[in-house]
């Protein structure tokens, strides 16, 4: 009577499993194990000439100059978008979800609305702040400077765009981490901020002893984020804001895989691109989480 | 107890429920932007299929029976011309070839519409789509030897005329890389709409300002500096893309013809030699005389405004193709804007002024099935019928004679070959793909580089010997 109890339970488990497994298989496990298979060929990506070369196409890589700027420039981009927007955004939703200021809601709204906004949309947006003659950025910056007045070219000086770039997508991200930092900050004990008053901590140090270690699962989760969201995002405002240029300044990972892949007709070369992209975004994922683990701490 | 097991499967179904959903939504960052193209196609086939599929049926109705149904697959790109004369080119082959269906896709992004199909094995019998696009399909395609020769069909007779199809193409288009792109004189893509490319300007600011149009690069950069002391610069460019065709018409005019078919070729040292540091040099000098945004805005988003200003009078010559005018057609411009354009003037003291010539290619994929049609679809490219159905949308095949159906500014453009100006045709060899190498990134995109004085010319010359180098090893 047990055993067959049991069979039909493992049965019942194996049915409810089998969608997610199979939909899993079908759509992550096969593609990316494709991707594994076609890194080690030469191929164009259309006709049935494909050659086995081993790792070649990693060996080539190894070498490529060109990568390793695109390299660079994903790993600063990663740090620098990462950094600052944790940073702001946690400002910002200690201070919305602790502090009362009138139209609190409005704000809320108001640093979400980049979030929906398309990246395109944001492009063109930042195309006009960044306008060498009439931008936003520019004609600001012209009230305070005097004398040399050539204008600051954001996107044209290779020393700059990254940061006009990071910029972009910093606006872009904060308030979707904003409004996660808030949805964790809301279920903090109000009691523990009374009993911190009693004492006599400030604000500042009620952030930094009660709510960051609090929040601390729910940061470390946006971590994870951020390294996907920044090397996923990166592309799109290459792809709409400077093409990668001027002369690869702006080029990032998935950029360069791209114009490998496709405008180089090097499939199996973009591949192996993809699977080093792979494995330093599972690495960097793994590393952070490993880096930031904490005792969570009850409430 | 049953109340139990009622109630955990509601809430699994509910949650593979959810499961699926969270499939649609793919969350905010992951979706790239190409995904949104099969909505392109979707809006871009009722448009056409309505008009042909009736005229067809109704054909094969009056028509002899006897005739053998045929469908053939016609995947266009749908550039500044339009997609009207596809479908009226279309319709005129059909009216010409009782039995056959022309199944026509046109798209401004065709390669992203046709190459899912293609991967899938299932391509269209005929394509046209030129070589220097992003997705690079024909470069692709070329690389992996996938392309039909299509030396029958310049042999073929014109559909409805007398004349063969080699005979009625202008001389010269036939013999370049940009048709025989592994250099072997195997045609491979037949020469279709040409373009010729030069240095546009406000022909109306000079007469304002009573300056002569330079012929020499002496006199240019004298112009060049009248023209800053009144606060207006020389050039400036829309994107480093255009440098394609300025390099290859100073190239041609620094060496000739063989010297610039050695360097598309890869020829050992070429890219170092004397007459290639002339053209480096001087596409340095011009940096100088730059404007100083263009860089800034020399990208898919801003290039417009580049283009601008020309309009606006803040520049004077701009690298371009006869479909700028089109381009900026509703933009502002100063009083008495008139279009000018001029062939890039001569390298060497004394030599001809040379315009680079760009022209779309259509070409028949190895794998298509209908091949027979659609080498007669690609002969019937070069009659008087379609020909003037294309000249009607200001696109012109390289048929003697085509360019006198042009009016206005397009004809003073096409005339400038009948000004003195040397023709130069073709583009970089084929090559088997080499990883990590772009040619044509490596020559035009350090451009700029150069005009923001990140790179010397010598790096700049270092890299382009380089990866000529690198791609001379994969000829075949």
């Amino acid at each position: 009577m047990d055993v067959k109890k049991g069979k039909a339970r493992s049965v019942f488990i194996g049915v409810c499993v089998a969608p997610a497994v199979i939909l899993f298989t079908i759509f992550m496990l096969i593609p990316t194990f494709n991707v594994f298979k076609m890194s080690l060929y030469k191929w164009g990506g259309y006709s049935n000439k494909k050659e086995f070369v081993g790792f070649n196409n990693f060996k080539i890589l190894a070498e490529d100059m060109n990568f390793f700027r695109s390299f660079q420039n994903t790993i600063l981009l990663i740090v620098c978008v990462t950094v600052v927007t944790m940073a702001l955004s946690l400002i910002f939703a200690a201070i919305l979800s602790r502090e009362k200021i009138k139209g609190q809601n409005f704000y809320r709204i108001i640093f979400y609305i980049p979030n929906i906004l398309s990246v395109v949309v944001i492009s063109a947006i930042f195309s006009a702040i960044y306008d060498p003659n009439n931008g936003l950025l520019n004609s600001i910056i012209g009230i305070f400077r005097s004398g040399d007045k050539s204008p600051i070219l954001w996107l044209g000086d290779q020393k700059l765009v990254i940061y006009s770039l990071v910029i972009a997508m910093i606006w872009q991200a904060i308030g979707y981490y904003m409004v996660m930092y808030m949805a964790s900050m809301a279920s903090v004990p109000e009691s523990l901020y009374e009993s911190a008053n009693l004492e006599g901590a400030g604000r500042v140090q009620q952030f930094f002893s009660i709510t960051l270690p609090l929040i601390w699962t729910n940061v470390r989760t946006t971590l994870t984020f951020f390294v996907i969201s920044s090397i996923n995002l990166s592309f799109l405002f290459v792809k709409a804001l400077t093409s990668g240029g001027p002369d690869g300044a702006t080029e990032v990972f998935l950029s360069y895989m791209y114009k490998q892949a496709y405008t180089n007709s090097s499939y199996g070369y973009g591949m192996a691109i993809g699977v080093v992209v792979f494995l330093f975004s599972f690495g960097l994922s793994a590393v952070v989480n490993f880096v930031t683990k904490r005792e969570p701490l009850e409430f | 107890m049953k109340l139990k097991k009622v109630i955990s499967a509601i809430a699994i179904v509910s949650m593979t429920a959810s499961l699926l959903a969270g499939c649609g939504d793919s969350g905010n960052s992951q979706t790239p932007a190409a995904d949104n193209t099969p909505t392109d196609t979707k809006q871009e086939e009722p448009k056409e299929e309505p008009k042909e599929e009736p005229a067809q049926e109704a054909e094969a109705e009056t028509e002899a029976p006897a005739v053998e149904e045929q469908v053939l697959k016609v995947a266009a790109f749908e550039g500044g011309y339009g997609a009207d004369m596809w479908t009226e080119v279309a319709a005129a082959f059909e009216a010409s070839h009782p039995g056959v269906t022309v199944e026509l896709t046109v798209d401004k992004k065709i390669e992203d519409v046709i190459s899912p199909s293609m991967k899938a094995g299932d391509y269209p019998d005929v394509v046209h789509l030129a070589t220097g696009r992003e997705a690079a399909l024909t470069e692709t395609l070329t690389k992996e030897n996938a392309l039909l020769p299509l030396t029958d069909v310049l042999e073929m007779t014109v559909p409805g005329e007398s004349v063969k199809v080699k005979d009625k193409i202008v001389p010269g288009f036939l013999d370049t890389l940009a048709t025989n792109p592994y250099g072997d004189g195997v045609t491979y893509y037949a020469p279709m709409f040409y373009s010729p490319c030069g240095l546009f300007y406000n022909a109306g600011l000079f007469k304002e300002k009573g300056w002569d149009v330079p012929t020499t690069w002496e006199e240019m950069w004298a112009l060049g500096d009248t023209a800053a002391a009144e606060g207006i610069a020389l050039f400036t460019y829309p994107t480093t893309g255009y440098f394609d065709a300025f390099t290859y018409a100073t190239l041609s005019s620094a060496g000739g013809s063989d010297f610039f078919n050695s360097c598309m070729t890869y020829e050992d040292g070429i890219w170092e030699s004397e007459n290639a540091t002339k053209v480096f040099e001087l596409i340095e000098k011009l940096g100088t005389y730059t404007e100083a945004t263009t860089v800034a805005n020399a990208n898919n988003d801003n290039f417009t405004k580049n283009q601008q200003l020309i309009l606006d009078n803040k520049a004077i010559f701009c690298p371009n193709g006869t479909w700028l005018p089109g381009e900026m057609a509703d933009a502002p411009r100063a009083d008495g804007f008139e279009w000018g354009f001029m062939a890039i003037p001569a390298v060497n003291a004394g030599g001809a002024g040379c315009s680079f010539c760009w022209f779309e290619q259509m070409w028949i994929p190895a794998a298509a099935e209908n091949q027979d049609m659609a080498k007669e679809f690609v002969a019937y490219m070069y009659s008087d019928e379609a020909a003037q159905i294309f000249a009607k949308s200001a696109a012109i095949q390289p048929i003697a004679g085509v360019s006198d159906y042009l009016e206005g500014d397009n004809k003073m453009f096409y005339s400038i070959y009948d000004n003195g100006a040397t023709a130069v045709m073709g583009g970089f060899a084929a090559t088997a793909p080499v990883e990590g190498v772009n040619m044509l990134d490596t020559l035009c995109g350090t451009v700029n580089s150069i005009v923001s004085g990140d790179k010397t010319v010598a790096d700049w010359q270092a890299a382009v010997e380089e990866a000529s180098d690198k791609l001379r090893a994969a000829m075949e």
